[in-house]
């Protein structure tokens, strides 16, 4: 008989850990949830970027203050998410992060004109940039993939700063993008998630060429540019 | 890059589409700051997936060899030859854990711990496998998660590797464990070892009933759970034909019941690959 009390050892432990492990995906699953009401929240906010160009400023501050919401949030998950298991949740907050790589690196944009490092998207969300043995940190292909939703957005936003009369801005996103291509096509990716987005990118740098060569053609561009 | 070199033939201002993207193209900086970034970024990549790569062969590595181990403990008949591919099968079981099995630990040690889950798990799986039915062929006793993680640990000079097995890959393991136990009690009849067979039986049985109180879990051990009940129904109706015909037959005959179970077989207990 000892070895159906060894049976049931085995999986009276399992069930345990399971029941513990279902709890705290319980915890995660509800801070997420906040978190990315606040991610959606930005999202709308930053909006108001394709037809008020004056409202830009004031849509940046009001992101970095719901950044700083995001902030605590991303400081709760910390807590709870046990350390070393951070891949085993991560599908929790992957999509939600995915976002405010994006976010994050638009209004960086939209301020200066700079791309947002690894680094710093991770300081703003207040985790570590760094891939650790244990430990809450920023994936690198989370912040790639925030990457390439930020061309999709900025193609968008190329097209509809000619249409009220900024004929400047394109350019800047032009340069811009062709950097951010330049540097994706260093990647050795794989046949992935990320892989499948990047090739979504041509479809950006296409539709922004299309733009700033309809401006050229037009002689629209700045003349200090074209020089 | 689709839209570079495709002429318009619009070319008043000496123009195209393409001259405007090589323009910008040429205009980028050989190193700026951000192919600087993307080039630390390609490092990480390019580590991320090589050690995936390396993770992918010793697991396939383990699980050639736990195959083998557990067909050579299937191939003994007599009890004397049991006791000495129980014993080859220990010392294959060791070697594994001191090759490949170390050589996972030594390769996560310091990468995050599931990161790689993936590509290690049908090794563990089938590690399990073998352990497990080598341990309950030399008496009858399987061993526990906390049991094999300690065989998993290694003494280096200055400290301590441990090869990670999670719980899920102890369990899926420990659940293809009873296709090996029902085709062991499937070739102890035609061995004429009736004991052993009732044995192995109540074995999958325990094995079934301690799944079957499980919930919550994910989909790899649901569909797992299918075959496992599978297993059940062969393993019990070799027994009733046993019990049933055994008295009045030698063991020999009773095997022509056989090719019907054996025919199915192959098609689902491996239910890995």
């Amino acid at each position: 008989m000892s070895s159906n009390h060894i049976i049931n050892t085995i999986f009276g432990e399992f069930q345990k850990n399971l029941d513990q492990e279902q709890e705290i995906r319980e915890v995660i699953r509800n801070i997420c949830k906040d978190v990315d009401q606040i991610s959606r929240e930005t999202t709308t906010v930053l909006q108001v970027i394709h037809h008020d160009e004056t409202a830009i400023p004031a849509a940046c501050l009001k992101a970095r203050e719901l950044f700083e919401k995001a902030n605590v949030g991303y400081n709760k998950l910390k807590e709870v998410v046990p350390s070393g298991d951070y891949y085993k949740y991560q599908d929790h907050w992957r999509y939600m992060t995915q976002r405010y790589c994006y976010l994050i690196s638009l209004t960086i944009w939209l301020e200066k004109g700079l791309l947002a490092t690894h680094e710093t998207v991770a300081a703003i969300l207040g985790i570590s940039a760094e891939e650790q043995k244990e430990g809450f940190h920023l994936d690198i292909e989370e912040y790639l993939v925030g990457l390439l939703h930020l061309c999709t957005e900025l193609a968008r936003l190329a097209v509809n700063s000619v249409t009220h009369g900024d004929y400047n801005k394109p350019q800047q996103i032009s340069k811009f993008v062709m950097e951010l291509n330049a540097g994706f096509r260093l990647l050795n990716l794989k046949n992935d998630h990320l892989r499948k987005r990047f090739d979504a990118l041509k479809y950006d740098v296409k539709k922004i060429e299309e733009v700033v060569y309809d401006l050229s053609i037009r002689g629209l561009l700045p003349k200090t540019e074209n020089a | 890059m689709s839209g570079r070199g495709r002429y318009r033939g619009n070319s008043c201002h000496g123009k195209t589409l393409s001259s405007v993207a090589k323009e910008t193209a040429t205009s980028l900086p050989e190193d700026s700051p951000v192919l600087q970034m993307f080039k630390i970024a390609a490092h990480k990549l390019n580590d991320r997936q090589d050690r995936h790569e390396r993770l992918v062969k010793l697991s396939r590595d383990v699980t050639i060899e736990s195959k083998r181990i557990i067909f050579l403990l299937h191939s003994a008949i007599t009890k004397t030859s049991a006791e000495k591919s129980i014993h080859e099968a220990k010392e294959r079981l060791q070697k594994l854990i001191q090759g490949p099995l170390k050589g996972i630990g030594l390769e996560l040690e310091n990468s995050p711990a599931h990161l790689h889950s993936r590509a290690v798990t049908p090794g563990f799986q089938e590690f399990i496998e073998a352990r497990m039915f080598c341990s309950f062929m030399e008496n009858k006793l399987l061993i526990t998660w906390p049991e094999v993680q300690k065989e998993l640990e290694y003494k280096e000079e200055d400290r301590t590797v441990i090869t990670m097995v999670p719980q899920l890959d102890y369990m899926l393991g420990l659940a293809d464990l009873t296709g090996e136990l029902m085709r062991k009690a499937i070739n102890s009849i035609s061995s004429g070892d009736s004991e052993e067979c009732f044995d192995s039986c109540q074995a999958v049985r325990d094995l079934y009933t301690g799944y079957l109180g499980i919930f919550g879990t994910g989909k790899e051990l649901a569909r797992k759970l299918s075959t496992t009940r599978n297993n059940v129904f062969k393993v019990e109706s070799a027994v009733y034909a046993l019990r049933v015909r055994g008295g009045e037959a030698p063991p020999t005959l009773l095997l022509a019941a056989k090719p019907d179970w054996e025919r199915n077989d192959h098609s689902d207990d491996e239910g890995f690959f």
